[in-house]
């Protein structure tokens, strides 16, 4: 039972802010979310999943970004109320449908949720989704607390339909995965009818076609579509202003930046010299509003994270106001006040601020810093990034890399978006030598493997997920089968979509909303666009090691090894041991040569654990899954296991 | 003698690409292993002093020491080594029928030496294609299934160390003259371990000019025939100068030279043609394709070969001197080639505190070889 769809208007609700935007959008009474996987945007269609049946809403995992915004368009068209989720990336994904979306309009309220992750906390990339809206030319909405962020959800469908057009409502890590008080409004009563109307007037938005061309004409209806936005964000009242009317600075911010800007000042005690506008409508900005508050201050700093979208725009405006509100000096990204990477914070606003206003303050001070430091290291166990205990692709990554320097022709693995990117440390042994998008990886090793004429002689692997298979693993494939690339795809199938939850993908047999699916054999798949096609139990080292060596021998063609392997994690598994592990002291080489720790130094699953008095190997019982593996990478024979008897009821 | 490990087996030996492919320093530990005919370090081992380094015959052997310890006397310019008796052998009507080289006598040996319990186990060299495999037998019936000749180097020692770790304690190994170094090194337990024995029952050493690198051999022959029909190679006595590879579909024959430049570098250093380390060297005899040349070294390989002999697992005759005096030039040419080469290079007795070696022996043993 979800507390989302709890219908008590004004009940208070601690909500994250994923949580916040999904009720926004029932209370908006949203019938159709399709999203990709991706931290951290899961919750929004994870949550929306677990009430869809319920309340009457069609919800999908779909297979990547460009089709869940197109599977949420098709419900738009028919008239009914959409979203789509993606984090930041999956918008580069969507991105070319959406420019043709943009131009075609919308019908039934659309929104685009992406959740930008500024730091990368969980991202190999800082990517920006902001900027998507002025290209494609749609309006931008970011909210700057959690009420907002579900009321402006919901403003948001209401928004879309009053322009015919998709709208973006942008989110980031600290407010999608924070959490504040929520004020709950009504639920809609939930009847529609889904009709796709298409032979009216040709143009009609609402019962023509639906197609970007004539690209004149549609071009320019957008673009008065974004001027009536324009004048609509005027007066909205997601923009708000606190502060003294003529304050010596004025900070223009959104987003979670908002908070931090609001915590700085009032660090600082500025709150009668500094004023803050907040932004809700950062595209296209709403150059009276803008004009109003410029003309407060000649002194203006640009709070936001990354790049300097909102810096950029308000710029801009200011120079073509010039003449009315005069010459203006700015503080932000240009001048180097706020930092282009990385998260911010309210020490970063502090130090910013505080250096603007000839204030002597440091959000935290040298000395300070250091000792934290200091203590953090003393204190803390050193823990690395690592697979967990019982993870398949330790196995997988160690089989990998004895293959490669067994064989000897300085081999390496071109890698892909999931877990299995930390390859690239020593928990993968080091094996990934690239990583970019998702199914890249493949892409690349499918170009390298066309190399051959130039003297290229190293063999090639790839590694890629169930779920990135499905995503953009196929084309890869297709590619290169087609032009008789030669590399081995190596596709790390661990049944789910595991480093975002374990969500459904079309291999399983249930769907987002946990309905029996047909699933699709990756296995067969592969083996009729004409690829060799091995399936091996990664658990099992040695045949997995052996298959690996054959595979990039063979010198004909595409193949792809299929290592299949239950997540350690998945709920599936249900913390079910295979085996009982235990330690024969007696037989344990330790660091003697013959192993020289292998099992803690090299192989390093947490379970395994280095005792420093006895000089042997222990098992973390409380951590380590039962799954075998560490029995067989000891030398000595001292790791033993055995089967976890099954009692009988 | 300071023992050292594997960071300086890396420096030593595979980065001046010395390593011949034995198998000495596989299979002792997680982190050697051998493959196709080469050597690969899996993952970095921290360790100071291995076996790894300490039983590897391309690096610090010393000759007059191992000579001392084996045969009670520095190593001399003899081109055969020490060494007792030479004779011509072949396998006598005891032993069944397998595909030899030759006569036999390497067959003969290690079936009679496992059928009598001098031996409890043989280290050999069997063939899949044309990939030599070690093998671990036990069954003297399973000797001559390994029987026949293989050009290509192979890491036989690391049966050898599979055998030692099964318990075995009175091995038997068919060695090539460097594997018989690593097995001579191993046998001294340079690592002085307390509990040490020594496991090796039986040296039977193969003469060699030199082996063939099995990843080139490999590449230069699948470009001629299909290497999966291979079923023997060979390389008749001299003067023949070819190899013959049989196949299902008739003889093929390639010129020596061009065979010998898929010879690995390490192979141009070494000094040894004859096995010298072993308890009987065993090879072909020039003009008799039916016949061995036997070279009995030790107490108990004149043992072994009396009761072979007394048995009927071998008939023993008088080696003609002309090919003894042929076999000891083409030694002691083959001596002298290395020296003068290890010589050039600085590889043989550089000072202690400079470099390690590759070889070392008293100079006035090298100049009397050399001159």
């Amino acid at each position: 039972m979800s507390y989302l769809k709890d219908n008590i208007e004004g009940a208070q609700y601690l909500l994250m802010g994923n949580e916040a935007i999904v009720r926004g959008a029932l209370e908006a009474g949203v019938k159709v979310a399709a999203g990709y996987p991706g931290t951290p945007s899961s919750e929004i269609i994870e949550s929306l999943s677990k009430v869809g049946k319920e309340m009457d809403i069609y919800v999908e995992w779909s297979v990547n970004e460009k089709v869940a915004m197109e599977v949420a368009a098709a419900g738009s068209f028919a008239g009914l109320r959409s979203l789509c989720a993606m984090k930041q990336n999956g918008v580069n994904v969507a991105s070319d449908f959406l420019l043709h979306l943009a131009a075609s309009g919308t019908r039934g309220g659309m929104v685009l949720i992406p959740c930008d992750d500024p730091g990368a906390l969980s991202s190999v990339n800082e990517g920006e989704s902001r900027y998507f809206a002025k290209l494609v030319e749609i309006p931008l909405l970011e909210p700057g607390d959690f009420q907002e962020a579900k009321d402006m959800t919901k403003w948001a469908f209401e928004l879309s339909e009053e322009l015919r057009q998709i709208v973006m409502l942008r989110s980031v890590t600290r407010m999608s995965h924070a959490s504040g008080n929520v004020e709950f409004g009504k639920l809609p009563a939930s009847h529609v009818h889904a009709e796709f109307k298409y032979d009216g007037f040709i143009l009609d938005p609402m019962e023509g076609i639906m197609i970007s061309a004539p690209v004149g004409y549609r071009h320019a209806q957008q673009q008065e579509k974004l001027k009536k936005a324009r004048e609509l964000f005027e007066d909205c009242a997601f923009n708000t202003y606190n502060g003294p009317d003529k304050p010596e600075l004025l900070i223009i911010t959104s987003s979670a930046c908002t908070l931090y800007s609001r915590e700085a000042i009032s660090m600082l005690g500025l709150k009668d010299r500094v004023g803050l506008l907040k932004l809700g409508t950062t595209w296209p900005l709403p150059p009276k509003l803008l004009k109003k508050y410029l003309s407060m201050t000649d002194r203006i700093m640009i709070v936001e994270e990354v790049l300097p979208f909102l810096e950029e725009n308000v710029k801009i405006l200011a120079a073509e106001m010039a003449p009315e509100i005069g010459v203006k000096t700015f503080y932000g990204k240009n001048d180097g006040k706020i930092p282009m990477v990385g998260e911010l914070n309210p020490d970063i606003v502090v130090n910013a601020l505080a250096q603007t206003l000839g204030i002597d303050y440091k959000a935290m001070p040298d000395e300070y810093a250091n000792k934290a430091q200091g203590v953090a290291m003393a204190g803390t166990p050193s823990r690395e990034l690592t697979f967990c205990p019982g993870c398949p692709h330790r196995a997988s990554f160690w089989s990998i890399h004895n293959a490669l320097e067994l064989d000897g022709r300085k081999g390496f693995v071109c890698g892909d978006i999931g877990c299995y990117t930390m390859a690239i440390l020593p928990c993968g042994f080091s094996s990934l030598k690239t990583s970019h998008s998702m199914g890249s990886g493949s892409g690349l090793a499918g170009g390298f493997g066309k190399l051959g004429g130039f003297g290229f002689d190293q063999p090639i692997l790839s590694v890629c997920g169930d779920s990135t298979f499905f995503h953009t693993g196929i084309p890869a494939l297709v590619n290169a089968v087609h032009h008789e690339s030669n590399f081995t795809m190596v596709i790390l199938d661990n049944s789910g979509t595991a480093m975002t939850g374990f969500q459904p993908h079309p291999g399983l047999k249930v769907n987002a909303l946990g309905d029996e699916a047909p699933s699709i054999d990756i296995a067969e798949v592969c083996r009729s666009m004409g690829a060799r096609v091995e399936v091996r139990d990664p658990f099992d080292l040695e045949e997995t090691r052996k298959t690996i060596n054959q595979l990039i021998e063979d010198k004909q063609g595409v193949k792809v090894l299929i290592l299949r392997q239950i997540c350690a994690l998945s709920p599936e598994k249900k913390a079910e041991k295979k085996y009982d592990m235990t330690i024969d002291e007696k037989i344990c080489l330790g660091e003697n040569c013959g192993c020289n720790r292998v099992c803690t130094r090299i192989f390093r699953c947490p379970g395994l654990v280095w005792d420093k008095e006895k000089e042997v190997t222990r098992i973390d019982e409380v951590i380590c899954t039962g799954c075998g593996v560490c029995a067989d990478i000891c030398p000595a024979g001292a790791i033993k296991k055995s089967s976890v008897l099954k009692e009988v009821a | 003698m300071s023992v050292f490990g594997p960071n300086e087996l890396l420096e030593d030996v595979f980065q001046k690409d010395l390593c011949i492919g034995c198998g000495a320093c596989t299979y002792l530990c997680p982190y050697f292993r051998s493959y196709r005919g080469k050597t690969a370090m899996l993952f970095p081992c921290t360790l100071d002093q291995g076996r790894c380094w300490a039983y590897c015959p391309k690096v610090e052997v010393d000759l007059d020491d191992l000579s001392q310890r084996f045969f009670h006397r520095p190593y001399d310019k003899d081109p055969l080594g020490f060494h007792g008796s030479v004779k011509i052998s072949r396998a006598g009507k005891q032993v069944g029928t397998g595909s030899f080289q030759a006569g036999g006598t390497v067959s003969a040996l290690m079936s009679f030496a496992l059928n009598k319990g001098y031996i409890d186990a043989a280290v050999l060299t069997d063939k899949d294609g044309i990939l030599p495999v070690p093998r671990l037998v036990t069954d003297p019936d399973d000797v001559l299934k390994c029987s026949s000749s293989k050009y290509t180097a192979s890491p036989t020692l690391s049966a050898l160390n599979q055998a030692i770790k099964e318990g075995h304690s009175r091995i038997g190994v068919v060695a090539t003259p460097c594997q018989a170094l690593a097995i001579a090194k191993m046998r001294s337990n340079p690592m002085s371990d307390e509990d040490f024995t020594d496991p090796v029952g039986l040296v039977v050493g193969l003469f060699c000019t030199w082996a063939i690198d099995f990843r080139a051999f490999d590449a230069f022959i699948s470009k001629r025939i299909d290497v999966n029909k291979v079923t023997k190679v060979d390389i008749p006595p001299p003067p023949a100068e070819i190899m013959e590879i049989y196949t299902d579909s008739g003889k093929v024959e390639i010129p020596l030279d061009e065979i010998r430049k898929l010879v690995p570098n390490s192979c141009s250093y070494c000094i040894d043609m004859s096995a010298e380390f072993s308890d009987i060297s065993v090879g072909v005899l020039e003009g008799r394709p039916d016949m061995n040349t036997i070279i009995v070294r030790t107490k108990r390989g004149q043992n072994i070969v009396d009761e072979a002999e007394k048995e009927g697992f071998l008939v023993l005759d008088n080696l003609p001197k002309e090919n003894l005096e042929h076999l000891m030039w083409a030694a002691n040419n083959k001596k002298k080639r290395a020296l003068i080469k290890a010589k050039e290079d600085g590889l043989i007795n550089t000072s202690q505190e400079d470099k390690r070696s590759y070889l070392r022996v008293r100079p006035e043993t090298v100049e009397e070889i050399i001159s």
